[in-house]
């Protein structure tokens, strides 16, 4: 056996059944072992593309992705991904293939260690053939444990030595225990302390929590509590159907909420981060005092601060701890859960402000609107980031399986290769994916692979002609807007033209039309909507306007 | 930096107005959200500012002082303060005069303003927070006027 053929046992083992990525000789010999193994290759026509879908895989399934490059130049398109994914704190392993040991002057040579430190990665490295199994265990192990990408560096000539151990290979997941981090229970009594002289309580619930299946032990603090229920952007949507549910808390959060959310005392913070983006640089709990749960050792929270009382724990065991205290304390009392926030609540996503709408585009407002209502909520949703996403995050509000918000890294361009990953790792669930017309172009080459593997992802390009950030900075600041204007062609033609489906629609109407069509055979589909540039998102005209809206 | 140049007329005489811009407490009082505290040794004040940027408050524990040109009837306000939820911090030079006009209204108050907010959040509120600042600004123009029993003028 060749090693090439031993680390693709190893990857197998480890249970890797989806690589996405790009061939070339650094590593076209893995993946034909791969193929032999029955590990489904998704080749892509980006390397970059191909890490940002086994991002979308790891953050779907919560098991690590799997991306692949050849050494150098194919390693290098990987950065904004690598560093997407270890912002988002995705496990992720990327094969790379590295010049021969034997040849220092290899065209393709690159420093792949310095290049992964640069991008926020670890860095692993297949130093000699007789080290392959504990390469691969040791990416895998750092990718579940620490949750990040990992490059895994593999030079090109040692792939072709022999192998001629026959130990069987062990897992990572053979050495990592597994336990659930329960709460010291002094550490419950000083929260339920807190928590029951508090008067107005809020829950923040992020990822964290949502992972570890916190949900029905959330509702029932709150309900205990009185506590509103908000959630971090990446928990967005979660546990919506609460009545007291105020949204996002954050850049996202309307005026309704940050209301709410600056008038609370005591805030219960569960496997949410809280950082600057959440709490607004801390602007939005000004008097307030943090509970926090987290099953790390500890979280600094924005501005370099520390939660009033931390306790270290499992989301779900944590809010469990707490509600079990003051179930035995017999506290309960109704807080914030009036009919007088419920009232707040009913009108709080309406943004009425009046826009004069340029001929042929329409108002993206309505159309999130309607699409939100249209499309089924067994169909998931990803979001991208920019301009759009000031719509979006806020306008989508129903709960779906999978609700996926970017902005990792402040990128654009970076949802669509999650997307596809996520939907691939979900089991090719169709899925809808809401993003501007400049982050849809910049990987529209990889809607060929959507169409290729028959991808169930409509894409709704809000097209505003415009790098949307960017025309409104300048706007703000009363330059001209031309440089940052670039037409594009009609995606929805380019679109057909890759063998997929599409359409340009520049009225609600229309774009119901082609959802509609989309909705009845799910497959991997572009709608180029043209959006009006007058209206301006809420988190912008706060910023970039000082609008108190 | 954001550089503020505003004009104000009152139907008041010079004497009045003046009157009224050589007490600190009344100048701050024009000042939406700040509210003048104990005066120091150095004849300065601290000073407590609430500014809203968007619907988000940041509250500034700010120190003040207010010099006056008697005989030339103009003054200065420099002021510094920090929020110390978001560490923001901001530094401000203000220079006023009170001049007498022949034609109605009687009192012209040229104002000119510089302001630097600094901090984490400077950035992210961008261009927004010259705005605010500009409101503001306006705000204390009519204020002023408003005080001194007049109007601004456009």
């Amino acid at each position: 056996m060749k090693v090439y053929e031993r680390l693709s046992q190893a990857f197998k083992a480890e249970g890797t059944t989806n690589v996405f990525g790009m061939m070339g000789d650094g590593n076209m010999y893995w993946q034909y072992a791969n193929n032999k193994n029955g590990i489904i290759m998704h080749e892509v026509r980006h390397e970059g593309v191909g890490m940002g879908m086994a991002d979308g895989w790891a953050r779907a399934t919560r098991n690590p992705g799997v991306c692949t490059a050849t050494c150098g130049p194919g390693t290098t398109q990987l950065a904004t991904a690598f560093v997407t994914a270890a912002r988002a704190s995705s496990p992720l392993v990327a094969f790379c293939g590295e010049y021969p040991v034997s040849d220092d002057e290899y065209t393709q040579a690159l420093d792949q260690s310095a290049f992964a430190h640069g991008c926020e990665a670890a860095f692993v490295r297949m130093g000699t053939a007789e080290d392959a199994d504990e390469a691969v265990r040791k990416a895998f192990y750092i990718a579940r444990t620490q949750s990040r990408p990992v490059l895994l560096s593999v030079p090109m000539d040692l792939q072709q030595k022999e192998w001629d151990d026959d130990e069987p290979y062990k897992p990572s997941t053979s050495i990592i225990p597994k336990r659930v981090v329960t709460p010291n229970a002094s550490a419950i009594e000083q929260a339920a302390d807190m928590l029951s002289k508090a008067k107005r309580p809020v829950i923040v619930v992020g990822r964290g929590a949502m992972w570890s299946g916190a949900g029905d032990e959330v509702r029932a603090l709150a309900a205990r509590t009185g506590a509103l229920i908000a959630t971090t952007l990446q928990a967005k949507n979660w546990l919506v159907d609460d009545e007291y549910h105020i949204g996002i808390s954050g850049t996202y959060a309307t005026k309704t909420a940050i209301g709410l959310l600056s008038d609370s005392d005591v805030v219960v913070a569960v496997g949410a981060s809280l950082n600057r983006y959440t709490t607004h640089e801390g602007l939005l709990y000004p008097e307030a005092q943090f509970i926090h749960i987290d099953p790390k050792a500890h979280v600094m929270l924005s501005r370099g601060k520390g939660a009033d009382h931390y306790v270290q724990s499992d989301g779900k065991a944590g809010v469990a701890a707490l509600n079990a205290e003051l179930t035995k304390r017999n506290f309960k009392q109704m807080g914030r859960r009036t009919g007088e926030v419920k009232e707040k609540l009913a009108n709080a996503w309406e943004d009425r402000a009046d826009y004069k709408i340029e001929e042929g585009t329409l108002d993206p407002r309505p159309l999130c609107l309607a699409l939100d209502d249209l499309v089924p909520t067994d169909i998931n949703l990803f979001v991208g980031s920019g301009h759009t996403a000031g719509f979006t995050n806020i306008l989508f509000r129903k709960s779906r399986p999978i609700v996926m918000p970017g902005h990792f890294f402040g990128c654009i361009g970076q949802m669509m290769p999650a997307a596809v990953g996520a939907v691939i790792g979900s089991g090719m669930k169709p899925a809808i994916l809401m993003d501007g017309d400049a982050s849809t172009m910049m990987h529209i080459g990889d809607f060929d692979t959507m169409v290729r593997y028959n991808v169930p992802l409509l894409i709704y390009c809000m097209n505003n002609q415009c790098l949307g950030a960017e025309y409104y900075k300048l706007e703000a600041h009363n330059m001209k807007v031309d440089t940052s204007c670039i037409p594009t062609a009609d995606l929805g033609a380019v679109a057909r033209a890759f063998g997929g489906r599409g359409a340009l629609c520049r009225t609600v109407d229309e774009v119901k039309k082609a959802t509609a069509e989309w909705l009845a055979k799910p497959g991997p589909m572009i709608i180029d909507v043209r959006v009006s540039r007058s209206v301006v998102t809420l988190p912008y005209r706060r910023v970039h306007y000082g609008e108190d809206v | 930096m954001i550089e503020v140049n505003e004009r104000i007329e009152v139907a008041s005489t010079p004497q009045a107005v003046w009157a009224i811009l050589s007490d600190p407490s009344a100048v701050v009082d024009c000042v939406e959200g700040a509210v003048l505290g104990d005066k120091q040794e150095d004849g300065s004040f601290n000073a407590k500012m609430t500014v809203k940027f968007g619907p988000a408050k940041v509250s500034f524990a700010a120190n003040v002082l207010v010099a006056y040109d008697e005989p030339n009837k103009s003054g200065s306000v420099t002021a510094r303060g920090k929020d110390g939820i978001s560490g923001t911090k901001f530094t401000t030079a203000m220079q006023f005069k009170v001049e007498g006009q022949d034609a109605p209204p009687q009192s012209a108050i040229p104002i000119k303003a510089e302001c630097e907010i600094s901090g984490r959040l400077a950035h992210l509120i961008e261009s927004g927070a010259n705005m605010v600042i500009k409101r503001m600004t306006v705000g204390f123009a009519e204020r002023l006027a408003e005080k001194c029993g007049g109007t601004k003028s456009a």
